[in-house]
């Protein structure tokens, strides 16, 4: 990219259902006073970017997320912070579609992302209280399970 | 506000005794040299007595005596103690000529009666204020509003203190939460942020008043109960509120008390020859806090696991795989890089063409391979902004692509709960060596160390106790919280239906909007006004110990976190610990650079009178203190001992409009050379500067009283 902090989705506010919002409270240290073991993730965009990234690899198909009552959790402005997540979702819509043209598209792009989190974070809250120990471990455990399926496959 | 003169009648060591402070703009230190038990804490406390009353007393006065101790009750069994100040107060006013500057000059006086018993009873005392002028003084109704404007009581620390209280900012022993709500506090009085939060409790009224007009119009239906539930919350809310504030500021008193304790038990050890046992338990306890800082750090590390690129790389290598493929498609092709563009604008500007033909204007046939090769510059430029990205998506994110099966991740991972266990084993160890340590402690037989410790124990829980408190309120107001918004919606919705609601919706959001606006101002003056502080104090500090090559040699930089922590970077930006890796002279400038840079930023005229400022501190880190202090201060009051002054001679002689010497007549014989011939105790005030001394305040020499001691 020729200017490196390029965010084409600046300006697309990120939703999630009602339902899963509780999520993001739940397991996120914005709130303050948070226990890192309870809530592994810094901020809310990472518990919605890895829910695309495991609903991405278990091969989950995209939400409809009109169907749902929805909340606003942040906006596009915080990729301006992580610009290697920018380029990981273009990428991804570039996998997802075979069509290269989509970069120029960033609410289409946005879609396909949002769509794919709201799919995978059912998954990730169950990864995160299924176990007998911390909700960190629990996860971590799930995702070093996911991941070295894949590697002895 | 400058300080002019002061006089206290029988405040506890101070039985006669008139201060006055240099108020010149140019030389604006007073230095009062006084040795160790001459009243220098007795003029703090009476200071702040007479501006703040019984509050501004430790234990809050309770219990704490104002009378001196030697007092003849022959005298009379009640004493009438007074503290009298004055001080002069700058006020600017915009008028035709530009600013115009006036300066009045006041006089509050405080006086109380005591009772001379062992309860030490006094009466509430009075306060009184005048405004001076040549004809006499003119009383002023209400002082306390004039002086919690000019020195806000909130900042009583920073324009009063004692060098060892100010490294309260920073001390390991208290509980982070202490240290946060210390500089919070600290910086929020500052700013006057107390003026947008009473604005935010008046929005939050008057949405509750809107909420009340919803609750009528809803008569005994759905929308009246929900009303009247959401005036339930806020009433609820308010009251928990209060309660958090109480909680809070209770846990940081009760901190407080067992840090002291602690320091008391450690003292008494030492004397009870138990040098070995104080000294096992402080490495125990600094190995506890230095494994507590390790495993808070080892688990930030996990937690970013979860935000790493590599986790993402990894779980996406299958999808983001069939992406590069695609990219890589157009690389072949020569789609990647773009250079069509710039190797076609090269022709046209050089007149020949790729195929060696003339691109010369004027030829038909020139004009004609122009205009097709500008044809396609243009095509290429409308795909341009699409190839650019794809370039950039090829050349940067593709070396980071997770190549074959290889999981990076895992090894992350794996390194991470290696260090997580490692540590926790050590830090089990580390608690169960310090426990042992207590239990030897608790077969002491010394009653003073039980004593002190069944008193820490008791501290601890009353501590425990309101964290507990904070924690059970917390969850009460997010809960209620929740509810709030549920029920507002619901509210609303309810509202729409109504014929007059359309109103009562405007108006509440109306307030809501309102609050949000100064919500966010509140938040934005916080953080600004932050990093100015945080700024000025690396400043301050940086230049204090500029001058100390072992210290220099580690200490980058100095800053004031979001979260309010006061923290120290070395070389890599690896944080320092104050207590661990600063000595002791650098902890008092980071702390005096706090303390200043708070005044200064403010931008309140005030002056900072400060007890010991240079304990600890010697050679060019000494001078270089004293030497920023006065710069950055507007008025500047410090006590100061022989030992600090010693080496700093010239910067008084240069910046002090006064000095005087205080001597506690108690002293003679032993560090006194003459019998000052007074009975009672009682501090005296001589006009000997830091370079004279006088028959009152002569003193003997360091080796004689250690020898007359020996003897």
């Amino acid at each position: 990219m020729a200017d490196r902090y390029f965010n084409p989705f600046q300006a697309i506010d990120i939703n999630v259902p009602v339902d899963l919002h509780e999520a993001f409270t739940r397991y996120c240290q914005t709130g303050g006073n948070a226990v890192i073991d309870q809530s592994p993730f810094p901020r809310m965009v990472d518990l919605w970017f890895l829910a695309i990234c495991v609903a991405a690899r278990l091969g989950l198909e995209p939400a409809d997320i009109s169907k749902y009552d929805t909340k606003k959790i942040i906006d596009g402005s915080i990729f301006g912070s992580d610009p290697w997540r920018v380029q990981t979702l273009m990428l991804l819509a570039i996998g997802h579609s075979g069509d290269v043209q989509i970069v120029s598209e960033p609410r289409r792009m946005m879609a396909l992302a949002n769509g794919l989190a709201v799919a995978g974070l059912p998954k990730v809250v169950e990864m995160l209280k299924v176990g007998d120990a911390d909700p960190i471990w629990n996860i971590s455990d799930a995702l070093d399970g996911l991941l070295r399926k894949e590697k002895a496959a | 506000m400058k300080l002019l003169r002061a006089r206290f009648q029988n405040f506890r060591l101070l039985r006669d005794l008139e201060l006055d402070f240099s108020s010149d703009t140019e030389r604006k230190l007073t230095v009062v040299r006084a040795a160790n038990e001459s009243g220098k804490t007795t003029i703090l406390h009476a200071l702040q007595w007479a501006l703040y009353g019984d509050a501004a007393l430790p234990a809050k006065g309770e219990g704490f005596r104002l009378h001196p101790i030697d007092w003849e009750v022959a005298d009379g069994r009640r004493v009438p103690i007074t503290a009298t100040v004055e001080f002069e107060l700058t006020t600017f006013r915009r008028g035709a000529g530009g600013l115009r500057e006036t300066r009045r000059q006041y006089r509050i006086v405080r006086s109380a009666y005591e009772e001379v018993d062992s309860t030490a009873r006094r009466s509430p005392s009075t306060v009184k204020l005048f405004a001076l002028n040549e004809t006499g003084a003119s009383p002023i109704d209400a002082p306390e509003a004039l002086i919690n404007e000019e020195l806000p009581p909130e900042l009583r620390d920073v324009f009063f203190t004692d060098g060892d209280r100010a490294l309260s900012f920073i001390e390991a022993d208290v509980a982070l939460s202490t240290k946060r709500e210390r500089v919070q506090r600290a910086i929020r009085s500052l700013l006057g942020l107390g003026v947008i939060d009473d604005a935010i409790k008046h929005v939050r009224k008057a949405a509750t008043e809107v909420n009340k007009q919803a609750k009528q119009i809803g008569g005994g239906s759905q929308l009246n109960k929900i009303a009247s539930r959401l005036e339930m919350i806020d009433e609820e809310t308010t009251i928990l509120e209060s309660g958090l504030d109480d909680a809070k500021q209770q846990f940081v008193a009760f901190d407080e008390k067992v840090e002291q304790t602690d320091r008391k038990i450690a003292a008494a050890l030492q004397k009870g020859d138990k040098e070995q046992l104080k000294k096992d338990l402080e490495t125990a306890k600094r190995k506890i806090k230095q494994l507590d800082d390790q495993l808070a750090a080892a688990n930030k590390e996990h937690a970013a696991l979860f935000r790493s690129r590599r986790l993402a790389g990894d779980l996406l290598a299958p999808i983001l795989g069939r992406a590069f493929e695609k990219l890589e498609e157009l690389h072949d092709q020569g789609k990647i890089p773009n250079t069509t563009v710039p190797v076609l604008e090269d022709r046209l500007e050089a007149e020949i063409c790729i195929c060696g033909e003339s691109l010369k204007p004027g030829d038909p046939e020139s004009h004609r391979r122009r205009a097709h090769i500008q044809k396609l510059i243009d095509d290429s430029q409308r795909a341009d902004a699409i190839q650019k990205t794809i370039t950039g998506l090829y050349y940067e994110a593709r070396p980071q692509q997770t190549a074959g099966n290889e999981v990076r991740w895992l090894d992350d991972y794996e390194k991470v709960v290696k260090s997580r266990d490692g540590l926790q084993l050590l830090r089990d160890e580390a608690g169960r060596e310090f426990r042992a340590l207590e239990l030897q402690l608790d077969a002491l037989p010394d009653m003073d160390i039980q004593g002190l410790r069944e008193t820490r124990r008791q501290y601890k829980e009353q501590r425990d106790r309101y964290l507990s408190k904070r924690t059970e309120i917390d969850t009460r107001l997010s809960g209620l919280q929740r509810e709030r918004e549920g029920l507002s919606q619901e509210r609303d919705r309810l509202l729409r239906e109504q014929k007059r609601g359309a109103r009562i919706i405007a108006e509440l959001e109306v307030t809501q909007d309102v609050a949000n606006v100064l919500q966010s101002a509140y938040d934005r003056i916080t953080s600004e006004e932050l990093r100015k502080v945080s700024d000025l104090m690396n400043s301050i500090f940086l230049e204090m110990i500029g001058a100390d090559p072992e210290q220099g040699a580690i200490i980058r930089r100095a800053e004031i976190s979001s979260e309010f922590d006061i923290i120290v970077y070395g070389p890599n930006n690896r944080t320092l610990n104050p207590d661990r890796d600063l000595n002791g002279a650098s902890r008092r400038a980071l702390t005096l650079a706090f303390i200043l840079a708070l005044t200064k930023v403010s931008e309140v005229e005030a002056p900072n009178v400060i007890d010991t400022p240079l304990g600890m501190t010697s050679g060019y880190v000494k001078r270089s203190i004293l030497r920023t202090a006065v710069r950055e201060t507007a008025q500047l009051v410090l006590f100061l001992t022989h030992d600090e002054i010693a080496g700093c001679e010239e910067i008084i002689d240069e910046a002090a409009g006064a000095v005087f010497t205080l001597t506690n007549p108690a002293h003679y014989p032993k560090m006194l050379v003459n019998d000052p011939g007074v009975a009672e105790r009682k501090v005296l005030r001589c006009e000997c500067d830091h370079r004279n001394e006088c028959r009152l305040c002569q003193r003997r020499a360091d080796a004689q009283v250690e020898l007359q001691m020996a003897v």
